[in-house]
């Protein structure tokens, strides 16, 4: 948990950074903010990591979650203790009947488990906890306009003068949001460069916390 | 100040001048006086030479971005003549500046009156030709080449070429090549950016040529790694020649591990057998003859690498530390942080920590060793790590190129340091 919490600090923590970045004199430099989006890369499978440990568990003993879990717990924790050689306490059931509980709620007071399934996720881990993580739909759609729109490169060897601007610096934010979605929805390690349209396009769910909010800021610049 | 943070610093090739850059875009030189016979026990001090103003603040309209006037880097070129050249580089623009006295001045003309005003050429009946008299030293700085318009990205660094004749600068993602004749072409000899941006993964942080071999550069990554290239191989030196990289250690491994393996200077020995690395812990020096690990490695400041998350909080973990060689490259010197500088003999394996400030330097007193203290029962003259000044911080020194004379820069105060004189 607290690894968790301390990943998503560091991951709002880039994002703010990244975003004020772009104020600076002199404008965004290419290479912090390549370190920034690698922290927040490492940040982000830390906290992906911490959450798949601490909902591994879980997984195993309601696959599917019901709106009651209670009904499971019981027997469950009887089952085990009875394997542990009736050693255990008959309030033993009612302790690991809190613990997972209290492990449930996501991080952020989040969404209760019973919502998750009615939204579709790009993510593929099934948690709500996640969804603040996400970019929303129109953010994307941003995204793929600015593509088209991005100038070709032009081979500057023994020119004079190219000082033609190449879509670099103004696109960056997006180039970085980009990245930093594609990372946050566990795409694979190179980004896809196919069209966007056939790409799954991420829930729209809207934001309502700190991180999707800053998310959103960098888009907009 | 903020205008007066120092941002390089760099003797000549004599020692006899010190130039520093700032980050208001200002270049000062000091010269070293002229040793008298009658004042033994002064060795030499440095005084202001020259100030003038190399880069002013810009705005790329196309862009709406504005460049800074910070000096990022200075180099000087060898003295060919009566006059001195360096070139100092902002972000963009690489410029090449002519030093040079004038102590005569002519006079005797007889063509205008005191005033200054031209005489009415029927006054005139003789001729005078104009004597040069003596008159005070002025030292004049005027830029003889501007070379712009080349890099997209920021520049890093600059290198003069053994040759005398072309220089190289970097940004993040391309190395150019100049000719110190021509300002308006330059090759491009190394690019390293991607086809499609989102796949960047490393940047080019620091370049340098060989001391003595024309054709051969070297140039350092944000993922620690040094490619020597040479340019005999292929216009576009995109292939390295040589590929230096020591394998991660696993037990080093860290949330930010990739970011403090960012190397951010490399510097030819003056032998040119050797190359320093200075990543944000540690200094590696690597023989040219060995890719795949240093031959030394000194620990700067390996106590904060516990610290790595509050330093990456106050963006230290970003400052981009120098290091150097001494004249006969038996000793390394990099900064560190509290004013804190670290020397490494690399014979005795000796190392001793400085520090650089005010109340430490009454002229003529000797430095005393410092030393911070990890963990434990503290010293009486040891500092503790959470007592250290993280908005004090050693980025760029200077060696004299044959005598023990050190130029440090602590924000806005430069320091020089001789050995003592017995």
């Amino acid at each position: 948990m607290e690894v968790q919490k301390e990943a998503q600090r560091i991951m709002t923590l880039s994002v703010w950074k990244m975003y004020h970045s772009r104020m600076q004199r002199g404008g965004l430099r290419l290479h912090r903010s390549l370190q920034l989006s690698l922290v927040m890369r490492s940040a982000r499978e830390l906290y992906l990591s911490a959450k798949v440990e601490a909902h591994e568990p879980e997984v195993s003993l309601q696959p599917a979650r019901s709106p009651d879990p209670r009904l499971h717990r019981p027997r469950e924790a009887e089952a085990e203790a009875a394997r542990l050689d009736g050693e255990q306490p008959s309030p033993e059931p009612m302790d690991t009947q809190e613990a997972p509980r209290a492990e449930e709620a996501p991080p952020r007071g989040g969404p209760r488990p019973a919502k998750v399934s009615r939204k579709r996720r790009s993510s593929s881990l099934s948690d709500g906890g996640d969804v603040g993580l996400v970019p929303s739909k129109k953010a994307r759609l941003e995204e793929e306009e600015e593509e088209a729109a991005a100038s070709p490169e032009v081979p500057d060897r023994l020119q004079p003068s190219p000082a033609q601007a190449e879509g670099a610096f103004p696109n960056l934010a997006r180039v970085l949001q980009r990245r930093f979605s594609g990372l946050l929805n566990c795409s694979p390690a190179a980004p896809p460069t196919a069209p966007p349209a056939c790409e799954a396009k991420p829930a729209c769910r809207p934001a309502d916390n700190m991180l999707n909010v800053l998310v959103r800021a960098v888009v907009a610049f | 100040m903020q205008t007066d943070i120092i941002s390089t610093v760099e003797f000549n090739h004599t020692g006899e001048l010190l130039a520093t850059g700032d980050k208001g875009g200002r270049v000062v030189i000091f010269q070293r006086e002229q040793e008298s016979k009658n004042q033994i026990h002064r060795r030499g001090e440095y005084n202001v030479y020259s100030t003038f103003q190399s880069h002013e603040p810009e705005f790329d309209y196309l862009k709406s971005l504005e460049i800074e006037e910070k000096i990022n880097k200075i180099r000087w070129l060898p003295q060919q003549n009566a006059a001195y050249f360096l070139l100092s580089t902002n972000d963009k623009t690489v410029k090449l500046w002519k030093v040079s006295e004038r102590d005569k001045r002519p006079e005797g003309y007889n063509l205008k009156d005191e005033e200054g005003r031209l005489r009415d050429p029927a006054t005139i009946t003789t001729l005078r030709v104009p004597v040069l008299r003596p008159m005070d030293l002025m030292v004049e700085a005027t830029p003889r080449r501007v070379f712009a318009n080349a890099h997209t990205y920021h520049i890093n660094s600059i290198s003069v070429n053994s040759d005398y004749e072309t220089y190289m600068s970097a940004d993040d993602l391309r190395i150019n090549l100049w000719n110190f004749e021509i300002t308006n072409q330059s090759f491009n000899i190394v690019d390293i950016k991607p086809a499609n941006m989102e796949e960047l993964t490393e940047v080019i942080t620091a370049a340098e040529f060989h001391p003595h071999h024309c054709n051969t550069f070297v140039y350092s990554s944000s993922k620690g790694t040094i490619r020597l290239c040479d340019m005999r191989a292929s216009a576009l030196c995109d292939r390295h020649t040589k590929f230096f990289e020591e394998p991660e250690d696993p037990s080093n491994r860290s949330f930010f591990s990739e970011i403090i393996s960012s190397i951010s200077d490399v510097k030819f020995s003056h032998s040119g057998r050797y190359i320093m690395t200075r990543d944000y812990l540690t200094v590696k020096v690597w023989d040219l003859n060995m890719e795949n690990r240093p031959i030394e490695t000194y620990q700067v400041h390996d106590y904060l690498r516990s610290k790595l998350c509050s330093l990456y909080e106050n963006d230290c973990i970003f400052d981009k530390f120098e290091c150097v060689w001494n004249g006969s490259d038996s000793v390394i010197m990099t900064g560190s942080y509290n004013n804190f500088f670290r020397m490494f003999d690399r014979n005795t394996k000796r190392d001793v920590t400085l520090e650089a400030s005010r109340e430490n330097s009454k002229p003529r007193a000797i430095l005393k060793p410092r030393k911070v203290c990890v963990g434990g029962k503290r010293r009486k003259d040891e500092i503790s790590v959470d007592s250290l000044d993280f908005s004090k911080k050693i980025l760029h020194t200077a060696w004299h190129p044959s005598e023990n004379i050190i130029a440090v820069a602590a924000t806005n105060n430069l320091y020089i340091f001789q050995d003592k004189v017995n």
